[in-house]
């Protein structure tokens, strides 16, 4: 087990840049995920730190070896692909045996391994079933306890659940999730989804443009994003923002979407751009204090019992997450309050300004 | 008052069913008995062949052609004792299986490196890998006569293997490419993760899976070499007559057209090519598509 070390990474393809100037670390025993848009260099990034692409500029080392130039079966790692790459045409059992023959593992020695790994994986009673039976989700699990049994320093997975059927889906999720809390190996996992990242990982490093925009665990990157793009990414819906109406005067905010205005650190003179996830601001059919009145334009059911609603105050539309009743009951008008603690300001170039917000309540 | 749905007219399938089956059936028999015909008519010059290396000298050329004979196979017995027989079907099978052969070695390579490095040019360098295979053959025997008798290669193993590896390799890259594409890099990748070299990767993890490519190269480009007549003449000699320039070359015999001789060994030229094609004909079809058409290979 190492950790993983990026040094001014970039790839790229003729003017493209697909990865820019990327440093960061993978920790050990860390599962850290990769989450980003489609085209934002996620898979290139991993595609490097494997050895299948190689890097324009920079350096990849694994502990203290720097492999940049070590080809890729020298690598010691791991990899699973989007599409479940088996061999065909034989066991389970024999799947993951083969790299351990390759490695010149003794018999015994890989009988034990692949029970291991199949009883932590659930894969115990297919081991003799002809891979070619299994179904998608089936044989990813096969992909992946293949690389998890040769015990490579690194296991990288490139979107390993894409292409699973939404049923197997939350069964694999699960079976994954248990396989890395098990391991505590040093993990870098590659996907868009969300949902995904969010139950996977101990960190998060989101992607945006070629570029990490933020490393962090996942509840600290939901909760302070560092700039809009991670607002906007995380969350469904994304984050609420609002480049007009609202003004810093010296240290306080005053919006039409505040009942009164709140204090802030002199940094916020510099805000363009106010953010509040639509699911963080509290909602009440009747008049309360600190709330503010706002007109319902829209309406939706979301998931999760919740409700999705378009309020309006004076000209400024946001999107609100609001429990099921006050949604359902809720005839042309609702109260909101925008909490001090969960509102963001981010500056001209959309990063985060802290400006004291999120250090009170 | 009544919807409009049954005002309109009603076609109700199973009425209508039996005539038009009727009509599909008739249909296919007749686009089965002129199917008949056809492959008859070209086929009556090889049963020709077949009846008359079963028949003796005098009743080869009788006319009217004499379809009930006794049959025998005294051409056979006369053709073994014929003198270099036996070497000219060692030059067929040795030049065709080896040339072949090695052509879908270097094809297979070849195939994979355009399809997973894919150097610069590879569309261009295709293109012009196959349209060698475009110009009349008949332009190329001057400049490779002259080019074998400089290389001394004329009337050699060594010479001829190389023109027909060189005459093969065109038509398997395009096969083998297809099929190798057809094969997700991610396999090779995988294979490179798990502490594969690339060797291991190109015979042990991508061919077992293009098999089928393989196969196709090997019979659609066998049949090419087997039945190639020019260059053989040309560019072979004493020691390296295949057997359709046997067949051209020792047709006169005492001053008339040796019949049996040509029957007989037309026949035993004919049949291995008839039983191989019969066994692998389905992949006949992926080798004249190029690999783009696979059906049930």
């Amino acid at each position: 087990m190492a950790d993983v070390r990026i040094e001014g990474i970039s790839k790229y393809f003729g003017d493209f840049g697909a990865v820019k100037e990327v440093s960061t670390v993978f920790e050990e025993g860390t599962v850290t995920v990769l989450l980003g848009p489609s085209g934002c260099g996620k898979t290139t990034l991993m595609r490097m730190i494997v050895g299948l692409e190689t890097p324009t500029t920079g350096s990849v080392m694994i502990g203290d070896t720097d492999v940049t130039r070590v080809p890729t079966n020298k690598r010691q790692i791991g990899m699973v692909f989007q599409y479940p790459v088996i061999y065909r045409g034989t066991t389970v059992a024999r799947n993951l045996e083969l790299p351990l023959i390759a490695a010149k593992m003794d018999s015994s020695a890989r009988k034990k391994r692949i029970d291991e790994m199949a009883e932590i994986i659930g894969l115990t009673d297919v081991l003799e079933t002809n891979v070619d039976r299994l179904d998608n989700a089936g044989r990813q699990k096969v992909a992946v306890a293949r690389e998890v049994a040769r015990q490579p320093e690194v296991l990288l997975f490139d979107e390993p659940i894409t292409n699973v059927d939404l049923t197997s889906k939350l069964e694999l999720k699960r079976s994954l999730k248990q396989l890395f809390t098990e391991l505590r190996q040093t993990i870098i996992y590659v996907t868009h989804d969300q949902t995904e990242a969010m139950s996977l990982a101990d960190k998060i490093a989101l992607m945006n443009t070629g570029r990490i925009v933020q490393l962090d665990a996942p509840r600290v990157v939901y909760d302070r994003p560092d700039d809009v793009f991670a607002g906007w990414f995380l969350g469904s819906p994304g984050m609420n923002f609002l480049r007009t109406g609202f003004v810093v005067e010296g240290s306080s905010l005053h919006s039409p979407l505040l009942a009164s205005p709140i204090s802030v650190g002199a940094e916020a003179q510099h805000a363009t751009t106010m953010g509040i996830r639509p699911e963080q601001l509290t909602a009440s059919l009747e008049e309360q204090p600190d709330h503010v009145r706002a007109e319902i334009v829209d309406k939706a059911i979301t998931i999760g019992g919740r409700m999705l609603l378009g309020v309006k105050v004076q000209d400024l539309e946001i999107k609100a997450v609001v429990e099921h009743d006050i949604g359902k009951n809720a005839s042309s008008s609702i109260w909101i309050k925008l909490p001090r603690e969960n509102l963001h300001l981010f500056d001209a170039h959309d990063r985060k300004i802290e400006a004291g917000l999120q250090s009170v309540g | 008052m009544t919807s409009p749905i049954h005002d309109s007219p009603v076609v109700l399938p199973e009425e209508n069913a039996p005539s038009k089956r009727n009509d599909k059936e008739r249909r296919l028999t007749i686009s089965g008995v002129i199917a008949w015909i056809v492959a008859l008519i070209f086929f009556a010059p090889i049963f020709w062949i077949f009846l008359a290396a079963l028949k003796t000298d005098n009743t080869i050329l009788a006319y009217p052609p004499k379809f009930i004979f006794t049959p025998t196979l005294e051409n056979f017995a006369a053709l073994i004792t014929k003198p270099n027989v036996g070497l000219y079907f060692f030059n067929s099978v040795f030049l065709s299986v080896g040339s072949v052969a090695i052509a879908i070695v270097v094809s297979y390579l070849a195939a994979y490196s355009f399809s997973r490095f894919k150097p610069a040019g590879t569309d261009f360098l295709m293109f012009l890998l196959l349209s060698t295979r475009f110009v009349p053959a008949a332009a190329f025997v001057i400049p490779f006569f002259q080019l074998f008798g400089i290389l001394n290669f004329k009337d050699s193993y060594v010479g001829l293997l190389i023109f027909y590896v060189m005459f093969s390799v065109p038509f398997s890259v395009w096969i083998l490419k297809g099929f190798i594409d057809g094969v997700s890099q991610r396999f090779d990748e995988t294979g490179l993760v798990n502490g594969a070299s690339r060797a291991h990767v190109i015979f042990k993890v991508v061919l077992p899976q293009v098999k089928p490519g393989l196969v196709a190269a090997f019979v659609f480009n066998i049949i090419f070499v087997w039945n190639e007549f020019l260059f053989n003449f040309q560019l072979g000699g004493r020691n390296t007559s295949t057997i359709p320039v046997a067949l051209f070359t020792s047709l006169y015999d005492g001053g008339a057209t040796n019949w049996p001789y040509v029957a007989s060994l037309g026949t035993a030229y004919v049949l291995p090519l008839a039983i191989l094609i019969f066994f692998f004909q389905k992949y006949l079809l992926v080798g004249m598509t190029f690999g783009t058409v696979r059906g049930e290979v």
